[in-house]
C-alpha cells in the first residue's frame, strides 16, 4: 500500500481548498453532500418547481454533482494505478475483527447509516468537507459546534457500537 | 454529425444534461474546473487512504489518528491562507448560518453514522470508487435519505432546523484584532494536529501484499 502522510494531504487538501476558494478558481466552497438530495431529485424524477428544498440547492447540488463525478474518476483513477488498492469487497477488515463477520449485516447498518447520514448532514447544512474543512477555514462559528458535536458524537458511538476491548 | 443536447425535457437524459448546464451558467467555475476539483479532491483522498473504514471508524474507536491529524492540519494552513486571500480580494467567505437546533441535531446524527459507516459523503464515493460494495449499499441509503429529506422539508426538516441565528466568524468577536486571533486560530488548530498522537489501525487485506520491508506497521 503506497500512500501519502498525512502532513503531505493537508497541504495539498489545503491548497485545492485555497484554489477552490480563489475568483480565479471556482469562487465557492467545497461541499459533498448537497448532491445527494440533488440526485435523488433526479433520479426519482421530483419537479425542481414543486419542492422547495430542490429550488434551494439548484445550483449547488449541481456544482457539487459534476464534481462528484470527478471525485469518482480521480478515486478510481488512484486506486488502480497509484495505491493499487482498488478491489471488490463487501465487509472491512475492522468490520469483522471489531463488530462481527456478517456480511449481512454489514450491508443493512450501511445502509441505515447511509440514510441518517444524509438527513443528519441536510439538517446541519454541511459536511465534514463544507462545515469542518470549508466552514472551519473560515473561522465559521457555525462550523466549529457542528464540529465539535460529531466528534463527540462519533467516538461516543465507537465506543458503544464496536467491541473494542477484544485485543 | 450534429450533437444535439436536450437541455430542456423532462427524461433522465435531459435532466442530467441540466446540471451540466447549471454548472456552465452559475459562474463558479467552468465544468472543466470543477470535475478538476473532483479528480484532484478523490486523488488526494485515496492517495492518503483516509477513506478507508479502518481510519474513519478507527478514530471513531480512538485507535487511528489520521483522519483528525489531517483534517485539522487542512483547517489550520487554510484558514490563514483564506484569510489574506479574502483581504487582497482574492477569494470571499461563504459562512453558513448558526442553526442551533439543525447543527446539533444534524451533528448527533451525522456522527452516529459516520462511526457506523466509516465512511462521510466526501470519503464515500471515493471507496466506491475503488470497489467496495458495502459502502454502495450506504449511498443508496444516502440518496433515500435525499429523498425523504426533500419530500417532507416543508412539513418536518426545516421546522426541526430551527431559526438561524446569523452568520458569525471567530474574528468577529474581536474587533481590532482580526490579524492577531486569525494567526493564533490557524497556528493553534496546526500545533493540535501535529501534537495528537499518531496511532493507527492497519488493514491487513492492504498490508499483505506488501513486501516485509515495506510494511507500514513494522517499523
Amino acid at each position: 500500500m503506497h500512500r501519502l502522510p498525512w502532513w503531505m494531504g493537508a497541504i495539498l487538501m489545503s491548497g485545492l481548498l485555497l484554489m477552490t476558494f480563489s475568483v480565479f478558481g471556482a469562487d465557492r466552497p467545497i461541499g459533498a453532500s448537497t448532491y445527494v438530495p440533488y440526485f435523488a431529485g433526479i433520479l426519482f424524477d421530483l419537479d425542481p418547481e414543486k419542492y422547495t428544498y430542490l429550488k434551494e440547492i439548484k445550483n449547488s447540488g449541481a456544482w457539487e454533482g459534476v464534481m462528484l463525478l470527478g471525485v469518482l474518476f480521480g478515486g478510481f483513477i488512484t486506486s488502480v494505478f497509484l495505491t493499487k488498492t482498488f478491489r471488490f469487497s463487501l465487509i472491512p477488515t475492522g468490520w469483522k475483527r471489531y463488530k462481527n463477520n456478517s456480511v449481512l449485516s454489514r450491508l443493512l447498518w450501511s445502509f441505515f447509516a447511509g440514510f441518517v447520514m444524509i438527513i443528519g448532514a441536510r439538517l446541519a447544512g454541511g459536511c465534514t468537507s463544507g462545515h469542518f474543512m470549508s466552514g472551519m477555514s473560515q473561522m465559521a462559528i457555525s462550523a466549529m459546534i457542528f464540529g465539535t458535536v460529531v466528534m463527540v458524537v462519533l467516538v461516543i458511538t465507537g465506543k458503544l457500537f464496536y467491541h473494542t476491548k477484544e485485543d | 454529425m450534429e450533437i444535439i443536447v436536450k437541455t430542456a425535457g423532462e427524461d433522465l437524459p435531459s435532466r442530467i444534461a441540466q446540471m451540466f448546464e447549471s454548472v456552465i451558467h452559475q459562474g463558479h467555475g467552468s465544468l472543466v474546473l470543477v470535475f478538476l476539483i473532483g479528480v484532484i479532491f478523490g486523488g488526494i483522498i485515496q492517495y492518503t487512504r483516509v477513506d478507508k473504514f479502518e481510519k474513519i471508524a478507527g478514530f471513531a474507536m480512538l485507535k487511528d489518528t489520521i483522519v483528525p491529524k489531517m483534517l485539522f492540519l487542512t483547517v489550520g494552513l487554510t484558514s490563514i491562507g483564506l484569510y489574506f486571500m479574502v483581504e487582497a480580494g482574492g477569494a470571499h467567505y461563504h459562512i453558513k448560518p448558526i442553526i442551533w437546533q439543525g447543527l446539533i441535531l444534524g451533528g448527533v446524527l451525522f456522527g452516529i453514522s459516520m462511526a457506523i459507516l466509516g465512511k462521510c459523503p466526501g470519503t464515500g464515493p471515493v471507496s466506491i470508487a475503488e470497489g467496495r460494495i458495502d459502502v454502495l449499499v450506504g449511498a443508496i441509503g444516502g440518496l433515500l435519505g435525499g429523498l425523504v429529506f426533500t419530500l417532507y422539508y416543508d412539513d418536518i426538516f426545516e421546522p426541526l432546523m430551527g431559526e438561524s441565528f446569523g452568520k458569525l466568524t471567530l474574528p468577529e468577536f474581536f474587533p481590532g484584532n482580526e490579524h492577531m486571533v486569525v494567526l493564533i486560530f490557524g497556528i493553534t488548530v496546526a500545533l493540535i494536529a501535529i501534537l495528537i498522537p499518531k496511532v493507527e489501525m492497519f488493514d491487513e487485506a492492504d498490508l499483505c501484499k506488501l513486501p516485509e520491508r515495506e510494511r507500514l506497521d513494522r517499523d
